[in-house]
């Protein structure tokens, strides 16, 4: 093959990535433009696009309706509650993990990660089963547990990336300076994995947020989250109060994106080795 | 006056491997110790008891006649250098150094003009706000030094200090890491696998090998008296000659090696054996060289091949009987050796080692 020939292999396979990468956002972002459109839409029904004027009907019914009211705050509560227990038994157990040495450590590892893989269904039926042979049969406990489960796996490993086997070597580094292990936990081990806390607690924010798999199993006639309440009532009546609610949740994970860029930085966020092993 | 580091018979299993095998030293204070031995031997295990890390499973540890084996890497005031310097990535340059101040119990006052000093000490002055990233390979290792040095430790333990770093590098910081080890005159004990570094910066030299303490002496002794096989070639490049005593004078021995060479050596109580001869105590010349008559021991041969290494060549030299002989020589111009050209070596008798043949390792059976 011929210099030239070469090079125009090379600009043909770089327009053919660009090109591709064009295609993959408009796939991604034209349904979310659609949905924030229609959310405005001032007509009645669902009509063809654009819409012939705007209006916030669809936000002034969406928070009129109870099951919507009430459905956020127990979505509230629980992502709140959820995130808390996550980054403390989170960030305790990728510490231990990345500490320990013991024969199965490899497997504890996946069972934390295991909610990442096992389809949503499977946990949220079994979970059912389970914390009813327990006896737990409130429904907001339930949720919780449920949540607990599935966003764990976030924060555990976005801690342990971010402690990355550095943590051993510079805590006896600081144990060797005369610092108690105690000390050396808070000023070294915990600013080390501070960043890795926060993503996997906003990580665990969203998907909480978010849940409906799992969750339409937990909850109970008068406790359910603000997802499974929506979805419900679609099936019932069908108008562009979802669109509006679905501009709500979209601002809310907008929101905690730019918190995180601000605090942490979008390529630390993505790097921190949430889909990496 | 009690001796800095002290160990009795310490031993450290890790499951079936035992990395420090019933060893015993002292090293005495103001002594700067030269842990040598190849990787794997058990030289970074030996640190890690010494500063607490792993406890022995037999055997006691002192340090200032303080018996320490009990003891928490923070209960001991002991200065220790990490391989690759483990400096704290989200602190400053002063706030590493100060580390160990604070945690010590210095007065606050005085940390900043402490720092101040052992940056001047490790020649960083005006780095103290850089972090550590920041800085280069052989920068951070002068950080880490600083560092394991500003709280004034009896005991300094440095881990491989020099082997991060690129050979030109590393030459110059050898000789830094020299003067501020002088300076600070601590008891200081230098791990490394680089015999020349070991030499270079020990006062003394303990060779280990799989988990024990093979040798002990001062540089130059390890180096022309070895002890075994092992320490000989550890220690450089060496010529073995293989051979039978044939008969004993007062302190020699005559002997012939398997290729037929008559040598006269150091005497040595077995008969078959081993005679180690450096290369660079072989004087190599012309095939007809008179000088050479005055010799031991001389053998003629031709020149197998030249390399050359910059200052210094190593010639390889295939004598009348097969054996093949390295002679290591000042790399002079224009003498024009090279393959093919018939030569006379030669060497006196206290340039050989004579040992025990068939004992590679020089471990007790
Ligand atoms: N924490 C550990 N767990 C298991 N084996 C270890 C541990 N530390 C060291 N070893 C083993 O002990 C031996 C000596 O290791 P080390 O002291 O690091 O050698 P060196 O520093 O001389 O290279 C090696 O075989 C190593 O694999
Ligand atoms: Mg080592």
């Amino acid at each position: 093959m011929t210099g030239t020939a070469k090079r125009l292999g090379d600009r043909l396979l770089g327009g053919a990535m660009i090109a591709m990468l064009g295609l993959v956002l408009a796939f991604l972002v034209t349904p979310l433009l659609v949905t924030c459109l229609l959310a405005f839409d001032a007509r009645s029904f669902l009509g063809p696009l654009p819409p012939p004027a705007l209006s916030m009907r669809w936000f002034e019914k969406l928070v009129s309706l109870d099951y919507v009211t009430t459905g956020l705050a127990t979505s509230l509560k629980i992502a709140v509650l959820t995130t808390s227990v996550d980054v403390f038994i989170g960030t305790a157990a990728a510490v231990a993990l990345d500490r320990s040495n013991f024969p199965g450590r490899s497997l504890v590892m996946a069972v934390f990660l295991s909610p990442l893989i096992v389809p949503a269904v499977v946990i949220g039926f079994a979970l059912l089963l389970f914390l009813s042979r327990i006896g737990i049969v409130d429904g907001f406990t339930r949720l919780l547990c449920g949540h607990i489960v599935i966003t764990l796996p976030y924060v555990v490993r976005t801690v342990l990336a971010s402690l990355s086997g550095r943590d051993r070597r510079l805590t006896e580094a600081a144990l060797v300076l005369g610092a108690t292990e105690h000390q050396a936990f808070w000023n070294i081990t915990l600013p080390l994995i501070r960043s890795g806390m926060v993503t996997g607690a906003v990580f665990a924010f969203a998907v909480s947020l978010d849940d409906v798999a799992v969750s339409m199993f937990l909850t109970d006639p008068s406790t359910y989250t603000l997802p499974v309440a929506l979805v419900s009532n679609m099936r019932a009546s069908f108008d562009l109060t979802i669109a509006a609610a679905a501009v709500l949740l979209m601002a809310v994970s907008a929101v905690l994106i730019i918190v995180l860029e601000r605090f942490v930085g979008f390529d630390r966020l993505l790097g921190q080795g949430l889909f990496r092993s | 006056m009690s001796n800095a580091v002290e160990f009795h018979r310490v031993s450290r299993r890790f499951g079936a491997v035992t990395a420090v095998d019933d060893v015993s030293f002292s090293i005495a204070a103001g002594e700067t110790v030269a842990l040598l031995g190849p990787s794997g031997c058990g030289k970074t295990s030996i640190l890690r008891v010494i500063a607490g890390f792993e406890r022995p499973d037999h055997g006691t540890v002192s340090i200032g006649g303080r018996d320490v084996t009990a003891l928490k890497p923070y209960e001991r005031n002991v200065g220790l250098l990490f391989q690759h310097y483990a400096l704290f990535p989200h602190m400053t340059v002063a706030e590493n150094i100060a580390y160990g101040l604070r945690h010590r119990g210095a007065d606050r006052r005085e940390i900043p003009d402490r720092v101040e000093a052992m940056l001047a000490l490790v020649r960083l002055q005006g780095f103290g706000s850089r972090r550590p990233h920041q800085l280069s390979g052989g920068q951070q290792q002068r950080v880490a030094l600083a560092r394991a040095l500003a709280t004034r430790p009896g005991l300094i333990l440095l881990d491989e200090p020099l082997s991060a770093l690129d050979a030109k590098l590393r030459q110059d910081l050898r000789a830094e890491l020299k003067q501020v080890l002088a300076a600070v005159n601590s008891t200081a004990m230098v791990v490394t696998h680089d015999q020349e570094e070991a030499m270079s910066l020990g006062e003394r030299v303990f060779l280990m090998q799989a988990g024990r303490i093979v040798q002990v002496g001062a540089p130059s002794d390890v180096y022309g008296r070895p002890g075994s096989r092992f320490a000989a070639d550890f220690m450089g490049r060496t010529n073995w000659i293989e051979a039978q005593v044939t008969r004993r004078e007062t302190g020699l021995a005559r002997a012939l090696s398997r290729s037929g060479l008559s040598l006269t050596v150091p005497d040595c109580p077995s008969d078959a054996i081993d005679i180690c001869v450096r290369p660079e105590n072989i004087i190599l010349s012309a095939a007809d060289d008179a000088d050479q008559h005055g010799m031991a021991n001389s053998a003629k041969g031709r020149i197998l091949n030249v390399a050359l290494l910059g200052s210094t060549r190593q010639i390889l030299v295939e004598m009348a009987g097969g054996e093949q002989i390295l002679v290591m020589q000042a790399n002079r111009v224009g003498d024009g050796l090279g393959p093919g050209q018939a030569v006379t070596i030669g060497f006196p008798v206290d340039a050989c080692i004579t040992m025990p043949a068939g004992n590679p390792t020089g471990l007790a059976a």
